[in-house]
Order: C-alpha cells, then structure tokens, then sequence
C-alpha cells in the first residue's frame, strides 16, 4: 500500500506538471491577444487598411501596447479599426497622438503604429478617435519607382551621348593627353600662390593704413578726423573764393582799361596812341636818345681830363686806396 | 479469397466500432474501478514519460539544426525559434508522442490483455462476477485517454528547451528572448487542436490495443500477433485522425 501512494504522488506530480505547462502555454498566448487584464478602445478611422486584421499588433512609439479588435466597414471610402490597448498606457497616449499602417520588418505582418506628436493635447478617453496618417503604400511608391525609372533611363542614354561625343572628340583627348598641362597647372596654381600671398600682404598693408587714417594719424588722417583743420579748410575756402571775387572784379577792371586803351588807340588821343601810333613822337625820341649818348662821351671826356687834372688826382688816389682795402678785409 | 479478406477486414473494422462503443456505454457507470484506473494511469502515463520525453529532446534538437541551413538561405535565421516552436507545438510534439505511446502501451496492452485471453483469465474474471470489460478495459483506455495529452505537454515542453539548446549550438540567443519568440508566435489556434487531437491520439491507442488483446486467439502465438497488430493499427490510425483533424481545423480556420 505504501508503494501505492509513492506512485499516486509521482502521477500527480506528472499530470499536474503537465497541466501546468498547457495553462502556462494558454495564458502566454492569452496575455499577447490582450484577452487577460484591462484594456480599453480606441478607434482610427482610415481610407484603406491595406489588409490589415483583427489580431495584429497595435505599437505605441515602437513597444507592443495591445492588438486590432476588429476592422469594419462605415461607408464606401470609411473603415474604422477598432484597437485593444492596455489600460495603463492611458496615462501616456495623447489624443494628438497620429495612427498609421505599418508592417513588421520589410515582408512581416501589418503593425498600427501609435505615434506621438510634439504638442499637447489631453490624454486619451475610452473610445476615442485618434487622427491617422495616410502612410505611402507600396503601390504608391511602386508607381513613383517606374516613373523614376523613366527619368533615368532618360538621363542615362544622354549621358550615353555625352559620353560617345567626349570620346569621338580629338580636342579633349589631346588636352587629356598633354603631358606639359600639369606642369602648367602647377606653375599656374604656384604664381597664383604668390599672388594670393601679395594680395593678402597689400590688404594688411591697406588696413594698416586705414586704421592709421581711423586713427587720426597722418594728413588724410587728419582731413578725415581733425573737426579743427576741416575748420581752416573751410576758411581757407572762403577766402579763396573772396580772392576770386577779387580777381574777378580786377579783371573786369583790366578789361574796362583795355578797351579804354583800345578805344584811345582808335581813335588817335591820349598817350598810348602818341607813343604806338605817332610816328614823329617815334623820330623825335630817337634824336633825343643820339643826342644823350653824345651828351655822355663828352661827360666821360670831361671826366678822365679831371682825373689827370692835379687839382682832383688825390682824390681819386683815396678812392683806389679805399677799394683796394675792402678786398683785402673780404679775404 | 480476396472477397473474404474484405468481408473480414470490414467485419473487423465493425467489430472494433462496437467495441468502442461498448466503452462509451461502460465508462460512466458504477461501479468505477478506481484504484486501478490511477494504477493504469501510473504504468501508462508517467512510467512513458521518460521514453516521450527523450525522444521529444531529440526531435527539438534535430529538427531545430536540420531547419537552420534553409533558414540561413532566406535570411530568417532569427525566426528559428518561431518556427521551430510553431511545428513542435502544432504538429512535431503530439505525433511524436503519440507514435512512441503507442509503441509502448499499445504493445503492453495488446499483450496483457492477449495473455489474460489466451489463459483463460478474463473468463474466470467473469465466472468471480467482477466485469472483466470495466476491470481491464475501460480503466485502460481511460488512462490512455487522459494521459497522452499531459504527456504530449510535457514532451512539448522538454522539445522546445532541446531546441533553444538546438539554437545556442550555432547561435547565441538568451532563453528569455527564445521564449518570447516562441509564445509570441503561438495563438490559441495553433495549441489547441493540438491538445484535442491527442485525447483523439490517446483513446485510438487504448481501443485499439484493448481490442487485440481482447479478441487475442490462437494461443501464445495469437499474443504476439495482437501486439504487434495493436501497434501497427493505432500508429495508422493516429496518421489518419491527424488528418482529419488538420481538416476540421481548416474547416473551422483555425489554421
């Protein structure tokens, strides 16, 4: 009898450990279609669910939060999905929150993604509808693919030409095959260098200077900065422009004077007109002139007769004497 | 001779529907052999459990190994667990189980109940008063009935740990990350016509070996025949109700 309860007790362990394992299977699988613990609705209404079904997941910002309850159809361009989600995920889902249509990888099954949105907005309600986005389907980008596919075929058998006449062109090829073209290139980029390197030390000079005339240093300097010399400057200004009043009052009365002399030569008065115009004045003068130039050899006579006279030859002896003095005290 | 191969293999065929039902019409009613009914269940259930459980370690760890290279050419090698998990638990798991129980009890019971025939045992059994269908073969069948499907649990449960071990051979996988796979994967409908075909499995393999046994003949040399006949039957007969049980799963969408 004793070996009777030793087996009962292993049998039981056996079936209950059995049972276990289905109940622990049950309840794993339970607990992903959300059919254990509280979960409350909401709803999204879309134009295409693109196959989406009851079962399939529901992802908030990427982690599972519960599974489609059920697709149906309002009117023809309406299908509502009615979503499962946890309850304890109402404290974070916002009614901003925007529901798209995914799939889980490249190939897997169709996802609703949850998605939040920057902004506020008020936590979400049993049986709210939350905004969706229309996500681009595969046929969409399949027929966006084709006409890129055009275009590319386009470009290409351009490109294709391009590249024929490049090649069919003997002036490239022989630029291409100019061995002397990098070597002038180098030289070019090495003058270049240079001239990049004066460039930069003419700008440092100039800002030099420019900070000099900023400054108030030198006479540029001094126009653009001294308030005191723009002073003079504008004085210096004015009193040339009162000279050339001046001047020109002086050549108006140059003027009036001219036309006077012209008019007195005209009309044969005055003194002008006796001294260019009178002939007889002309004669009378040089006469006067011969006769002065005779007046002075008979003076110069006159006057080597006094030296050799006794009466003044001491005199003139004093008068050698005196010069010959003044020589020696200016050596 | 070919008509009475036949007409013998229909009235066999009748004979063993009869005998099933006699089961049906036996089971529920006083006075229930308790005692022998956890003795059989003791001997058939967890006296198996070691074989099941073997050969289900073996299978996970086959299968898991054997699946890897075709994965690894579509580039799903992460799905392994899924995948494994999903055929251990639909189909792997209780065919499996269920072939090795009834090698093993289908044979014992065949040849128990020959032995008691050809001795003359279950005739004294009925002159003592005691009902020798009640004694031997309700509680029997019963205990197969019930016991295969635990059995089956516990064989799927020991598969899928030999193949997260398949897994980590090749691959590195934590056992939390195996495990959510593999339940991730898994629905309601893929558990459960499991688990009720092998209530199916259980009680084909308990009627059948009954039967033989029971309607063993001929002597010691009948004994074997009724084993060995008892096997090979209820191995067909599990393919066959796995077959229409894939059907009225498929009927039913549960697939």
């Amino acid at each position: 009898m004793a070996k009777q309860t030793i087996s009962n007790i292993k049998l039981g362990v056996f079936v209950i450990t059995g049972l276990l394992f289905l109940i622990l299977l049950l309840y794993m699988i339970g607990k992903n279609e959300n059919l254990f613990g509280s979960t409350f609705r909401l709803r999204a209404q879309f134009g295409n669910v693109q196959g989406l079904t009851s079962g399939n997941n529901i992802r908030y910002a990427g982690i599972q939060v519960g599974t489609v309850k059920k697709v149906r159809i309002l009117n023809d361009t309406l299908i509502e999905v009615v979503m499962l989600i946890e309850t304890k995920m109402k404290d974070f889902i916002r009614k901003n929150a925007v529901v798209s249509i995914g799939t889980d990888g490249l190939m897997g099954n169709h996802v609703l993604n949850i998605t939040p949105v920057a902004g506020t907005a008020d936590l979400v309600g049993d049986n709210d509808i939350l905004p969706v986005k229309k996500m681009e389907s595969v046929d969409d980008m399949m027929q966006t693919l084709a006409k890129t596919n055009e275009d590319v075929a386009v470009i290409a058998s351009q490109l294709k030409n391009t590249v024929l006449r490049i090649n069919s062109s003997t002036a490239v090829w022989e630029i291409l095959d100019d061995k002397t073209v990098p070597q002038h290139i180098r030289s070019s980029l090495i003058n270049v260098r240079s001239a990049t390197a004066k460039a930069s030390r003419l700008i440092s000079d100039l800002q030099l200077v420019l900070s000099d005339i900023r400054d108030g240093k030198g006479s540029l300097g001094a126009i653009i900065t001294d308030s005191s010399f723009a002073q003079n400057l504008q004085a210096a200004l004015l009193r040339i422009n009162e000279v050339g009043a001046d001047a020109d009052t002086l050549a108006k009365t140059i003027n009036s004077l001219t036309r006077q002399v012209q008019d007195d030569l005209d009309r044969g008065g005055g003194t002008a007109n006796v001294l260019l115009k009178d002939s007889t004045f002309a004669r009378n003068l040089r006469e006067s002139i011969l006769n002065i130039r005779e007046g002075t050899d008979g003076f110069n006579e006159i006057m080597e007769a006094m030296k050799h006279s006794f009466l003044f030859r001491g005199y003139f002896r004093n008068l050698e004497k005196q010069k010959k003095a003044n020589l020696l005290l200016k050596q | 001779m070919q008509i009475k191969n036949w007409k013998n293999w229909f009235d066999e065929a009748g004979d063993m529907s009869r005998f099933a039902g006699r089961f049906f019409s036996q089971w529920f009613r006083p006075r229930y052999e308790v005692a022998e009914f956890f003795r059989q269940c003791f001997i058939i259930g967890y006296k198996s459990l070691p074989l099941v459980g073997l050969t289900g370690f073996i299978m996970g760890l086959v299968l898991t190994m054997q699946l890897r290279p075709s994965l690894i050419d579509y580039g799903v090698e992460s799905q392994l667990p899924a995948m494994v998990g999903i055929a251990i638990v639909r189909e792997i798991g209780p065919v499996i189980a269920a072939l090795i129980f009834a090698g093993k009890i289908g044979s014992s019971i065949g040849a128990e109940l020959g032995s008691m025939k050809v001795t003359e045992q279950i005739d004294a059994m009925e002159v003592s008063g005691t009902n020798p269908f009640k004694y031997l073969v309700v509680t029997r069948v019963l205990a197969t009935t019930l016991m295969l499907p635990v059995l089956v649990m516990l064989g799927d449960a020991i598969s899928l740990y030999g193949s997260y071990l398949g897994v980590n051979i090749r691959g590195v996988t934590s056992f939390q990350l195996f495990w959510t796979q593999v339940f991730d994967n898994l629905s309601f409908s893929d558990v459960l016509p499991a688990f009720i075909k092998s209530f199916f499995f259980g009680f084909a393999v308990g009627v059948v070996g009954c039967y033989k046994g029971y309607n063993s003949r001929k002597g010691t040399e009948g004994v074997g025949r009724s084993a060995n006949s008892a096997v090979v039957l209820s191995s067909i007969l599990i393919f066959i109700i796995d077959l229409i049980a894939v059907q009225v799963t498929d009927i039913f969408e549960l697939n």
